[in-house]
């Protein structure tokens, strides 16, 4: 093999908004290093720039023509694409709403920043890894940097917990989708491509029915920790409540969004013979995630805890558009989260600035809202109502865009539980809009009465007010004008050659499975 | 030329929230009331432009906006949907009008106010399933929240309640709307595409009774009917108004535009219930219209009566009875604006809505004569008393209704005679007999109070003696959305027919067969 040979197996490109991440990860922490304290003024920047040039290096690598990558193990397919784009993008505004929270805390940003880069960089890793090995080294790697941020504040001991939590049983669930990966390996014959995996189950399918069950089983354990379905979600709200609040945004959505990248990729790929069984189990997690977590985000009183059931809701409802598994659910699912990034990061931002001037987060609080910081108002409604799906809000069209994707594939169900639980979810996002927007001036809460002056130009304040007014124009517009959006999802499923090649396989799988009992009946 | 009517409230409604904080109560009130007095200047001029011997759409726009959803921002405007925007119009710009002073919180108010409007614009217009879900559900919040800030004692009871209802019916009409995109095969929202096809009759019930219970809680129909007497008494008077002049009438346009003319071999199907359903929520809205003791619950249960009629009219599907039915819609929402705005009135000069506690308001010196005579005209109109609009509305129901279901209409006219009973009950108790001591010392009614009652009470005179100058707007499309549902119906019974003679035919050819 000559080096050029080589090179074009590498082909190193592919990594190119990674490499920048790496890059900025690096320049960040030495600077940090040399300067010391006082690199916190602009090392943020310096992060964001890097995010931002990683999404323009993403930008050139839509519809590249060789996006195999590291002999296989990495896929720059645009599926990948869309979701490592979604995850910088979730990490940039998670630092431009860290700065001042970090600081105040009193720990270093810097440090911090570093943290927050591996995980993107573990999920980014993530989207594109075509190989079990790959998948399993991003996987932690995502894994042990959400494990750090959950933990930064030292000094609080609800950190710690969350931390500690988090750390056990992340690191079971880990330990159960390795085994199931293991078994994957042993029943594809010593293969680690995903690729491989895929064409090997179908060559031998009906012959290890049993084993390719217990590898899912094991195997979605771990998906559904990552994306907190329900039955694998109890540590999020404890993580949530407990985690400092920049943390709990990004975990939310570029921590799900890697997992639901990785549940398309690895289902799909090393699952075709066992589809209907893995669509039931998904079936399954759907259901309990919409109803369980619509219905005990009712019953919460910390708005942290609230979200972290309706981030579990959420993911419910992106669920739908994996198991119906047409070209339309998978692009539903991706511009779901795509407006899921705006609208929740807008959330958790409007938190993070009300926890900055009163230091709660008890709903309750909230009481009268309007009249102190009318912005903050604004910006959290419009965020929360998005996320219950009221038109003219990005999350309605979203959520349409799922259902009519659900509906059109015969879906009822799955959409009949999703429109009624989404009904109930109205209850609980309103009745914040009701704390903050009816509450008259007398029963404004201690918190609210007692709130400082809104000053923008404290240190680390410009940032916050950035993200979140990017996230409000975001969450008002993008589903007005949402077909650049939608053609982007689109062409992120149409321009993936496996989701493509996964609908041709599926019949033959069908075709291989009938000989193949045929064989055993007449054995018997 | 019609997005004037969807867009220059809600971006009047941006401006608004925008003015600067001096004097912010009467520069609100100004552009709020410029832009509402806009809006029906552009409606009246609608109005002038549209073609009255054209039956189908007319002013068509449309702009393609979400190709993947089959979401089309397409709007037009036909004999139903224009008397509907012209009260929205009218009603918009009344409620603005007799809004208090000094109301609270004036920006948010008035933004709130002209988004309705917008919204409930919109939904009259669109002509794509999707956009029309799409505006009945921005109607939702704003809605919600003027209730719930500017509303009674237990307002926030109430706007919850209005809102998981309407939320409700929002899934329900979403679901029905899916179900038939997809079973028709043509994955599309577009009205006209999905008109012109025709569903197997056991499908079409399905759906349509989806919609039936989707729209009826909008209506509201009994059993559906619990949240609105409780977002009525709660509701400032100038969202009552809205409330019961335009809002409900998004359900019976909804039932008409979305039920009738999309199902109408299932509406002829499920139209005898339909028209029980009517006597029930009739009989049951007087009934319960009599037992109150609140001015403003009494308004409110006589609303759920008088939707009962549109529903009657509507079940018989005859080109006289739509006529009836869109006709009755415009009657109902006028005179139950007059009253809430009448028993505004009352309340806010006495402080009080009971009957039990109110009497002789109409004492000339020191009550309030001119409120109590447009009270005793609106009784009248609502009771149906010939020369008032609602005598025409009324007859034109019955008179339809009648050949269709003659027990059902007879039963229905005992709730015109209920509506008597309890809005003479009403008119008595308040107005007449000695004004007590403790009444006496009532504020004055300003002429601002009394405008509004009085241009309603105008047209409610003007429409009673001369219906044609309402009736010819909506003619031809009520004659043809008739006809076109008698033809298909009779359509379908001819293809019955056809298959039941097939069915009794091939038992024959086989026993002939055998013979031979």
């Amino acid at each position: 093999m000559d080096f050029a040979n080589l090179a074009a197996q590498l082909n190193a490109g592919a990594i190119l908004p990674e490499a920048i991440v790496i890059a900025t990860l690096l320049i960040v922490l030495v600077v940090d290093l040399i300067t010391g304290r006082s690199s916190g003024r602009w090392t943020p920047y310096l992060a964001i720039a890097g995010l931002l040039g990683a999404i323009a290096a993403l930008f050139l690598q839509w519809d590249s023509s060789t996006p195999i990558a590291f002999l296989g193990g990495f896929n720059s397919d645009n599926l990948s694409v869309i979701f490592r784009g979604i995850i910088a993008l979730a990490a940039a505004i998670t630092v431009l709403t860290s700065v001042r929270y970090v600081e105040q805390s009193g720990t270093s940003l810097a440090e911090f920043i570093v943290i927050l880069l591996t995980a993107a960089l573990g999920g980014m890793f993530l989207s594109g890894s075509d190989e079990l090995v790959m998948i399993f080294v991003s996987l932690e790697t995502l894994s042990i940097s959400s494990y750090l941020l959950t933990g930064y504040m030292k000094r609080d001991p609800r950190s710690n917990e969350a931390a500690l939590k988090y750390l056990l049983i992340g690191a079971a669930s880990s330990a159960i989708f390795l085994y199931g990966m293991s078994m994957l390996y042993g029943l594809s014959g010593g293969e680690t491509r995903l690729g491989v995996i895929s064409a090997s189950m179908v060559a031998h399918s009906g012959e290890q029915s049993l084993g390719v069950v217990i590898a899912l089983v094991f195997v979605i354990a771990g998906i559904a920790f990552k994306i907190a379905a329900v039955p694998f979600h109890q540590w999020t709200p404890d993580v949530y409540e407990g985690s400092p609040t920049p943390v709990v945004a990004f975990l939310s959505v570029g921590s799900k969004a890697a997992g639901f990248a990785l549940a398309i990729r690895l289902l799909v790929n090393a699952f075709p013979t066992v589809i209907e069984q893995w669509h039931f189990v998904l079936t399954a997690l759907a259901i309990l995630s919409m109803v369980l977590g619509n219905v005990v985000a009712l019953a919460q009183t910390s708005m942290k805890r609230m979200l972290a059931y309706s981030s579990i809701a959420q993911a419910g409802f992106v669920m739908i558009g994996l198991i119906i598994g047409t070209d339309a659910g998978y692009s539903s699912m991706v511009f779901y989260l795509m407006v899921y990034l705006f609208m929740n990061l807008g959330g958790f931002a409007c938190i993070i600035l009300f926890t900055l001037r009163t230091g709660t987060d008890e709903i309750t609080e909230y009481s009268g809202l309007y009249q102190k910081d009318p912005l903050l108002t604004l910006c959290m409604s419009l965020c929360l109502l998005s996320l219950g799906g009221i038109p003219p809000l990005a999350g309605f069209f979203g959520k349409l865009y799922l259902f009519w994707a659900g509906w059109q594939s015969g879906a009822y169900g799955l959409v009949l539980v999703g429109l009624v639980t989404s009904v109930i979810s109205i209850y609980y996002y309103i009745r914040v809009v009701k704390m903050m927007v009816v509450k008259e001036p007398e029963e404004m809460s201690e918190a609210v009465k007692n709130y400082p002056p809104i000053q923008w130009n404290l240190p680390g304040m410009r940032p916050l007010q950035v993200g979140l007014i990017v996230c409000l124009i975001a969450t008002s517009l993008a589903g007005i004008l949402s077909n650049p959006l939608f053609t982007l999802a689109n062409g992120s499923v149409l321009g993936t050659p496996f989701l493509q090649a996964a609908r041709v396989t599926q019949p033959v799988a069908q075709i291989h499975t009938e000989p193949a009992n045929i064989a055993s009946d007449v054995k018997l | 030329m019609l997005s004037v009517l969807v867009w220059v409230p809600i971006v009047g409604a941006l401006v608004v929230a925008v003015l600067p904080e001096s004097s912010i109560q009467v520069s609100a009130r100004r552009v709020a009331l410029a832009i509402a007095s806009f809006i029906l200047l552009w409606s009246v001029y609608l109005m002038l432009q549209f073609n009255v011997a054209e039956s189908g759409w007319q002013l068509q726009e449309s702009l393609p906006w979400i190709k993947e959803l089959g979401l089309v921002y397409q709007m037009s405007i036909d004999g139903l949907s224009l008397p509907l925007i012209l009260l929205n119009s009218l009603l918009t710009l009344i409620a603005i009008f007799a809004t208090d002073l000094n109301i609270n919180r004036p920006r948010l108010y008035y933004s709130l106010m002209l988004v309705l409007s917008g919204a409930v614009a919109g939904a009259f217009l669109a002509q794509n399933l999707l956009l029309f879900f799409l505006f009945y559900e921005v109607e939702l919040i704003p809605l919600y929240l003027v209730i719930a800030i500017w509303g009674g004692a237990r307002r926030g009871y109430a706007a919850t309640k209005f809102l998981i209802y309407t939320a409700a019916s929002g899934v329900l009409i979403l679901v029905a709307f899916f179900g038939l995109a997809l079973v028709s095969g043509l994955s599309t929202f577009d009205y006209e595409a999905l008109r012109s096809h025709s569903l197997p009759l056991s499908t079409q019930l399905v759906l349509l009774i989806t919609l039936v219970i989707g729209f009826g809680i909008k209506i509201p129909i009994v059993p559906f009917h619990t949240w609105l007497p409780d977002a009525h008494v709660e509701a400032p008077t100038p969202v009552s108004v809205l409330l019961a002049g335009v809002l409900l009438k998004l359900g019976t346009y909804g039932l008409l535009r979305f039920g009738l003319g999309l199902f109408p071999e299932a509406w002829s199907v499920i139209s005898p219930g339909l028209a029980t359903i009517a006597v029930v929520s009739v009989l049951y809205g007087s009934l319960a219209a009599i037992a109150q003791t609140d001015m403003k619950k009494i308004v409110a249960y006589s609303s759920v009566g008088h939707m009962g009629y549109i529903i009657l009219a509507s079940a018989a599907a005859t080109p006289l009875s739509l006529l009836g039915t869109i006709f009755q819609m415009v009657s109902h929402g006028l005179i139950s604006a007059m009253l809430f705005l009448l028993v505004g009135v009352v309340y806010s000069k006495t402080g009080t809505r009971d009957i039990g506690v109110l009497r002789g308001l109409l004492s000339p010196e020191r009550g309030l004569p001119l409120v109590g005579s447009m009270m005793v005209i609106a009784a009248m109109a609502s009771a149906g008393i010939p020369g008032m609009v609602g005598f025409i509305a009324e007859f034109l129901v019955y008179r339809s209704s009648f050949p269709v279901f003659p027990v059902q209409t007879l039963l229905c006219m005992i709730g015109t005679g209920l509506t008597a009973v309890y809005f003479l009950m009403l008119v008595n108790r308040v107005f007449f007999g000695r004004l007590p001591e403790a009444l006496s010392d009532l504020p004055r009614v300003k002429w601002r109070d009394r405008i509004p009652a009085g241009i309603i009470a105008i047209l409610i005179v003007v429409l009673g003696i001369q219906p044609n100058w309402m009736l010819r707007w909506s003619e031809q499309t009520a004659v043809a959305m008739g006809t076109n549902t008698l033809d298909r119906v009779t359509a379908m019974q001819a293809t019955e027919a056809v298959e039941n003679l097939e069915a009794t035919e091939v038992p024959a050819v086989k026993v002939s067969l055998t013979l031979d």
